[in-house]
């Protein structure tokens, strides 16, 4: 990455650190300077380029180094460290390139950003013009996508005369009909997007079988996983390094380490130990081998919303390994989508994971208008609940509402409407987490704030609603009725619990220690007696209240 | 019913008649035992509160409170209501034998009747039953009967009849034949003029109680059993979770939640015990920390703080900062965030693990009428509310979506999570349609819709509108819950012994229905025609079954071939005379080299070599599977060669008894691929095995699974009658 500096294209690459920084902190960054006096690079080969980070993982230090270059005072220490000297994109490019060659590591995808507000960096120089486009196109033979983050300049940034050579072009519909977006729009960088980068890969890769000899080969991907916060590392006190840990099994009389070949496991049922090999706990859970197995076809309505019990997954055909596995799978997905059916398929997604039925829903493939797929074609997995999955409820008998009470509501619910997008909720735990950690590594006087975007909006809600929350309210509850307030009901019931509470009379306590019947009366009732004549118990249990109670009185 | 306490009395007829049976029949008091057996493993397992007690009558001797005077002769409390544990069935399987009694039934229900009255005193039950198992062959006495009804009724006490025959035969006889193969044992032997008479009164008892479905709880020996053999569905009382939801600061409406669908875990785990002694306080674990430096240096917990990573350093951030610094919330919530379509949430977006289903609360007449309100409104509408929820102050708030759900007897709101921004990976896949290389021809396509045809799972049926649903998966047990407990109720009752195979039953519910098998032939047939799939081949192991079948029936061929090569190779070892003993790098070649130098008796090389095929054996692993083969082929070659068919014969028959019980069914498979059978007569002389018998050894396996199959076919709609029970 290189950059102009500038202190609106430092605050971009600020962002850029800290959103790589926990989006995927393993990818590596450089951050290189162009057009400076100084030059600072592998072998000082090259005049006016600065490499101020080399290509390494970023963190906390590199993003305060480029908060030391903003401001004023970053300014003038940027002009005492680099200064200012003549521009030559070639060179800069060069030195790019050399950074990532002396990368042993085998990366994925490399990528530069060029962050500049001049649209001929040579003014006109057209040798050093011709030396920056021969080093790009280098550069792009080798993989590199090049990027232009230009800022708005008076007059307007032309990318046409020069940079429109040095930037990789969005590629032409490759075969596959896959393409990226070129970014290059700042603001996009600018947001920061703090959650953790995913990278496609399948979670495992089966048959799903139609019968006898019938092997589709498809991968299972989870396209929606509940992001949890990142886990704790231990660390030594000391000195903060992390310690790893162990976990042993030991023998308790013995001392002495135990094998795996030692150890059985048991359970209790009916007074009796059930004992069993490790690996006969683990033959019960198999049923078959790994695989998808096809029972039958039902209608899309046979599908309940409530059914539900965990995320679904996706399925896509793996063509590496059983070719004609795409045709057959986008056959069935047509005509599944085309007829509105689902495939119900038998599962097995490890080795010795029991069955669980699943519902293969078929999804076709969309694209807006860019051209751009939104929603992927194959089939969404959806886990299917057996008997002892649903829970037997007793819902209690209510009077229905009129059509006048519902039309009321028709009203507030259509006052209230949006459009729903899965994308436009963070889960406030998790940013919260991220703004307390970066304010800790980079030593912030207080976190970011976070907006928490599951919060109800009240006062815009109440605003929306005007009268039409009191109107319904006056429809259905009673003058006096307050939903608020702990249940009405059950208050009654808690001050005629309260009267049999009130004490029971001396002579006739004594009487009930005599005849040993203090069992008769309630928990609540000892309690209270206990406390009337001072008996201190330590337990809450019955018995317990009814002996100290007998050793005070009988005494 | 789920928080619910029951106390049953198990009242079985052990009596002389109970022992009579027509030839080829199991005598109904063994099918009695079988159902109060089963009965029992159930109630030990499903480890509710429910009470049970065990009275017997017919037998030599008489115990029992009404013992007076001459009368209730012949009746025994053999156990008290209590729960039942493995010490009552232990008692069952050992205790209870035929006797040579005989006792009036009628008797005995006031035996039971009489218990159950005196020993649930100042306990609660919400159900007292009476099962009485007979084979009502003894006269009753019908002088008190009204009496006897009038307290039944009166005491709230039920009563369920197992009989060794059907109660109406004229109606159940046909129908149930067909489905079941043989009919109930003792319809034919035709009921003797007590069996008839005492059916009468049966009749009558059962419908004074209950006029209409009295006769339900009139039970086979055989149907209860084939029922029972079903383990208890696992049930839990479900927790109200009050609420209030809001819609702003104005308007609010008083909810109960109830957590409707969720995956449910078995309520035990295993705990792991020491292997001698089997008791878990010798075995303890620890966890330790250590540096990551050469002597691994150990440093206490407490000397360690935690810290997070942050790109490529870590920052250290302890526990009290984090309680400190982390997103509070106000705790319990139920809060509209908005409306919007009931398309816009999709399907495939639901996350957590559980459907919550929100309902008025109970006493709350008004609560009932908003709700409704709103429930009926987003009904119409067809939209959903998207609400913030969270269980309580602890937990981390959720974003979800609440759905009308309007039933006939009931509505509610129902409770979805739905994911947060970072959960979503926006993965892209490479376009299926548009590309001409992969889409399929019209006449694939056409291959496809004939087989959605023959495989849709549901049937109309002629005179309803609605579609007939044949495969409900939530109908279904969970099978690895079924399997749990056939295995520890089998190590409970028979321990030392290898575990049993899966019933035959639960393996026929996860399978494809009969009737689309069938019909899915054809379309199947031409979807293999039609679409070509070809595995491509790799280096790496393949992981996947049929992967692994595919070429597991080249691999012996190439061995076989091998095998004969080595031979004139192993001259040489023989010269050296280095082979000493079946050692497990090439045991089929050490094994032959022994043989030639007759170093050895041959008895004992072929017990060293069966102990290296058994040692391979318990690698379950396929490489492994085609060494033992290799060593079995060895074994069969060199038997054949000396003329000694015994030992081969006797280890590969007790190796086919004992592979279900190690689940080597892969293994089998491919020695059948690679036929290899017993040594026939025709092969060497002193075999007894014939040369049918051979190649029958193989076959028969298969066999016995298809016979077992349709007779564990009919597994529906047990829950009713097992509630019941």
């Amino acid at each position: 990455m290189k950059s102009k500096r500038k202190e609106s294209n430092l605050e971009v690459v600020r962002s850029v650190y800290t959103s790589k920084i926990i989006s995927s902190h393993r990818d590596l960054v450089a951050l290189v300077f162009y057009g400076t006096e100084q030059s600072k690079n592998p072998r000082n080969s090259f005049k006016y380029v600065y490499v101020y980070h080399d290509l390494d993982e970023p963190g906390a230090k590199r993003v305060q180094e480029v908060d030391a270059l903003r401001g004023e005072k970053g300014a003038r220490l940027a002009a005492e460290t680099m200064g200012s000297g003549e521009t030559s994109l070639g060179d800069a490019l060069w030195c790019c390139a050399n950074l990532y060659s002396d990368i042993k590591l085998r990366l994925s995808h490399k990528r530069l950003m060029i962050f500049t507000c001049r649209d001929e960096p040579h003014r006109g120089d057209s040798a050093k013009d011709r030396q920056a486009r021969t080093k790009a196109s280098d550069l792009k033979e080798t993989g590199v996508i090049i990027d232009l983050m230009h800022l708005m300049k008076p007059g307007g940034f032309d990318v046409a005369p020069f940079f429109r050579d040095i930037v990789s072009q969005p590629e032409d519909e490759s075969e596959l009909g896959l393409h990226l977006e070129p970014c290059d729009k700042l603001e996009d960088l600018q947001k920061r997007v703090r959650a953790k980068e995913q990278k496609k890969r399948a979670m495992a890769r089966l048959n799903l079988c139609l019968g006898e000899g019938i092997n589709v080969a498809v991968g299972i991907y989870a396209t929606a996983v509940t992001a949890r916060k990142p886990a704790a590392i231990r660390l030594y006190r000391e000195t903060n390094e992390p310690v790893r840990s162990k976990t042993r099994t030991f023998h308790m009389q013995t001392g002495s380490l135990l094998l795996p070949s030692e150890i059985k496991k048991a359970q209790t049922y009916g007074k009796k130990q059930i004992v069993m090999e490790r690996d006969e706990v683990d033959s019960i859970k198999k049923f078959q081998d790994p695989g998808l197995y096809l029972i039958g076809f039902k209608p899309m309505e046979k599908l309940k919303t409530h059914h539900h019990i965990r995320p679904a997954v996706f399925l896509y055909p793996e063509e590496g390994e059983v070719k004609g596995s795409a045709c057959l799978f986008s056959a069935l997905l047509m005509k599944c989508s085309e007829r509105n059916v689902f495939a119900l398929c038998r599962c097995v997604s490890r080795r010795n994971y029991p069955p669980r039925f699943v519902a293969l829903v078929p999804q076709r493939e969309e694209v807006d208008e860019g051209k751009v797929q939104f929603t992927p074609p194959g089939f969404n997995v959806i886990y299917l609940p057996y008997a002892d999955d649903l829970r037997t409820l007793d819902p209690p008998q209510c009077p229905s509402a009129s059509q006048i009470q519902v039309d009321k509501m028709k009203e507030i619910v259509s006052k209230l409407r949006f459009k729903y997008r899965s994308e436009a909720f963070e889960n406030p735990v998790i940013q919260q987490h991220y703004r307390n950690l970066e304010a800790l590594a980079l030593d912030m006087m207080a976190p970011e704030d976070t907006e928490d975007l599951i919060m109800p909006k009240v006062d815009q809600i109440n605003h929306r609603l005007g009268p039409l929350a009191e109107e319904f309210k006056d429809l259905v509850y009673p003058a006096g009725y307050n939903p608020e307030s702990k249940s009405v009901a059950k208050r009654k019931t808690g001050v005629a619990e309260k009267k049999p509470k009130a004490e029971v009379p001396e002579d006739e306590l004594r009487a009930h220690v005599q005849n040993g019947t203090l069992g008769k009366l309630t928990v609540p009732v000892l309690k209270e007696a206990c406390k009337q004549f001072g008996v201190r118990t330590t337990g809450t249990k019955k018995q317990e209240l009814i002996d100290a109670l007998t050793t005070r009185l009988a005494a | 019913m789920a928080g619910t306490k029951s106390a049953l009395v198990l009242c079985m007829d052990v009596g002389f008649s109970m022992s009579n049976s027509a030839p080829g029949e199991e005598p109904p008091f063994e099918l009695a035992k079988k159902v109060i057996q089963k009965f029992v493993q159930r109630q030990v397992f499903a480890e509710n509160k429910d009470e049970l007690a065990l009275v017997l009558f017919g037998t030599d001797s008489t115990k029992n409170p009404l013992d007076r005077d001459g009368q209730y002769q012949n009746i025994t409390v053999h156990r008290h209501l209590m729960i039942p544990d493995f010490e009552l069935l232990e008692e069952i399987e050992n205790q209870v034998h035929p006797e040579s009694q005989q006792a009036d039934w009628m008797d005995a229900l006031v035996v039971c009747m009489d218990l159950l009255q005196t020993e649930t005193k100042g306990k609660k039950f919400d159900r007292l039953n009476v099962a009485l198992l007979t084979d009502l062959s003894t006269q009753a006495n019908q002088d008190h009967l009204d009496v006897i009804i009038e307290n039944l009724k009166q005491a709230g006490i039920t009563l369920q009849f197992f009989l060794p025959f059907p109660a109406e035969d004229d109606e159940e006889g046909g129908g149930d034949s067909d489905r079941r193969g043989p009919g109930h044992p003792g319809t034919g032997k035709g009921l003797s003029r007590e069996q008839k008479e005492s059916l009468d009164l049966v009749k009558h008892v059962m419908l004074s109680l209950d006029e209409e479905d009295g006769l339900d709880q009139v039970y086979t020996f055989r149907d209860a059993i084939e029922q029972l053999c079903m383990f208890k569905r696992i049930e839990r009382r479900p927790m109200a979770w009050p609420c209030q939801l809001t819609i702003g600061s104005c308007l609010s409406i008083r909810i109960v939640g109830y957590k409707a669908v969720t995956e449910e875990r078995l309520k035990k785990m295993w705990v792991t015990v020491d292997a001698q002694s089997n008791q878990k306080e010798d075995v303890k674990r620890e966890t330790v920390y250590c540096l990551d430096d050469d002597n691994e240096t150990e440093v206490k917990k407490d000397d360690t703080i935690q810290g997070f990573r942050y790109g490529s350093d870590i920052v250290p951030f302890s526990k009290v900062d984090q309680d400190q610094m982390k997103y509070k919330h106000d705790g319990k919530c139920f809060a509209v965030l908005g409306f919007t379509k009931q398309n816009l949430v999709r399907r495939h977006q639901f996350m957590g693990s559980q459907v919550v289903k929100m309902f008025a609360p109970k006493d709350d007449e008004h609560a009932g009428v908003a709700l409704s309100a709103l429930i009926r409104a987003l009904d119409e509408l067809q939209m959903v509310a998207i609400v913030r929820y969270a269980y309580d102050r602890r937990s981390n708030p959720q974003v979800g979506a609440a759905f009308p759900c309007v039933k006939q007897d009931y509505e509610c709101l129902m409770y979805v999570q739905l994911p947060f921004m970072e959960d979503l990976r926006q993965f892209t896949f490479p376009s299926l349609e548009n590309n001409k290389k992969l889409s399929p021809s019209d006449t694939q396509l056409s291959a496809v819709d004939s087989l959605i045809d023959s495989m849709m799972l549901v049937q109309k049926d002629d005179d309803d509108a609605d579609q007939k649903d044949i495969f409900k998966v939530h109908h279904i047990p969970n099978p690895a819950f079924q399997r749990h407990f056939q295995c520890l109720h089998h190590r409970a009752v028979n321990p030392g012994t290898p575990l049993p195979p899966m019933e035959p039953w639960l393996k026929a519910a996860l399978e494809r229905p009969d009737v689309i098998s069938e019909r899915c032939q054809a379309p199947l047939e031409e979807i293999k025609r039609k679409f070509p799939l070809i595995e491509v081949e790799k280096k790496k192991k393949l992981k996947t079954s049929a992967q692994i079948f595919g070429k597991d029936a080249e691999e012996p061929d190439a061995k076989k071939a091998k095998g004969d090569e080595e031979e004139d190779y192993n001259l040489a070892d023989i010269a050296e005379g280095s082979v000493t003993s079946v050692g497990s790098v090439d045991p089929a070649r050490d094994f032959r080299t022994l043989i030639k130098l007759k170093s050895l008796p041959f008895g004992e090389v072929c017990q060293q070599l069966t102990h290296r095929i058994e040692q391979l054996l318990s690698n379950k692993n396929t490489h492994y599977y085609m060494k033992s083969i290799t060593c079995i082929q060895a074994f069969r070659e060199q038997s054949v060669k000396l003329g000694n068919a015994d030992l081969y014969n006797s280890y590969l028959q007790s190796l086919k008894r004992s592979i279900p019980n190690r689940r080597l069914e892969v293994f089998w498979d491919l020695l059948v691929q690679d036929a290899i059978t017993l040594i026939s007569k025709d092969e060497v002389e002193g075999s007894t095995v014939s040369k049918n018998e051979a190649n029958q050894f193989l076959v028969v396996e298969e066999k016995k699974e298809e016979a077992a199959v349709p007779s564990a076919e009919d597994t529906g709609d047990v829950d009713d009658l097992l509630d019941m029970m």
